[in-house]
């Protein structure tokens, strides 16, 4: 869907082939894995936890100019919900094919959902107003 | 629209210093190199997915 995804931890590439070559959920796993055993990608990024030389779960958007466009971490114990990932990037592109005239609300998912356009002076105290028109 | 928060030194809505990662690449069976220079060359989006370690429970 026009998006590279990228998983990384700090182990290497040589474990990573290990791991899913053995582990039969990864057997169709597509993504490319980064390595990055000094942690230096992972300290640049802010998931690097020094004390035990491990990554937090941390998800990182990044659009074609390199620009840095979403970012959410979470402490170990808590999984990632793919789907508000996927909603983040869909709103990404969508606003982006829109030129910076239409801001996607909390609860827009997808295509034809309900938008803001032209948010300015007037949407002041009316965004309520504005999401129930068409 | 004031940008504050940030993580390890970058802001949301800057621009990302290039970097390059190692990889495997599961589709070839084969190492290779990821680096945000080709992926702004080539347009591509990019989604960094990090996670604590290979061979755990992610």
């Amino acid at each position: 869907m026009g998006a590279d995804i990228v998983t990384v931890s700090t182990d290497t590439q040589f474990t990573h082939l290990a791991w899913q070559r053995s582990e039969k959920e990864l057997a169709n796993v597509k993504y490319t894995m980064g390595a990055d055993p000094t942690g230096t990608i992972s300290r640049m990024f802010g998931v690097y936890n020094e004390d035990n030389g491990l990554d937090l779960r941390g998800t990182f958007l990044i659009s074609p100019e390199g620009k840095l466009m979403g970012m959410e971490m979470n402490f170990y114990n808590l999984g990632r919900n793919i789907d508000e990932l996927m909603r983040k990037f869909k709103a990404n592109i969508y606003m982006m094919k829109k030129g910076g005239n239409e801001v996607c609300p909390s609860k827009w998912k997808d295509e034809g959902d309900k938008t803001l356009v032209n948010p300015g002076a007037k949407m002041v105290g009316k965004v309520h107003e504005a999401l129930q028109g068409s | 629209m004031a940008e504050t928060m940030t993580t390890g030194g970058l802001r949301l809505g800057q621009r990302v210093p290039d970097f390059e990662l190692t990889t495997y690449e599961p589709t070839k069976g084969d190492f290779g190199k990821f680096s945000l220079k080709d992926q702004v060359a080539n347009k591509r989006w990019t989604i960094l997915f990090f996670y604590p370690a290979d061979f755990t429970f992610v």
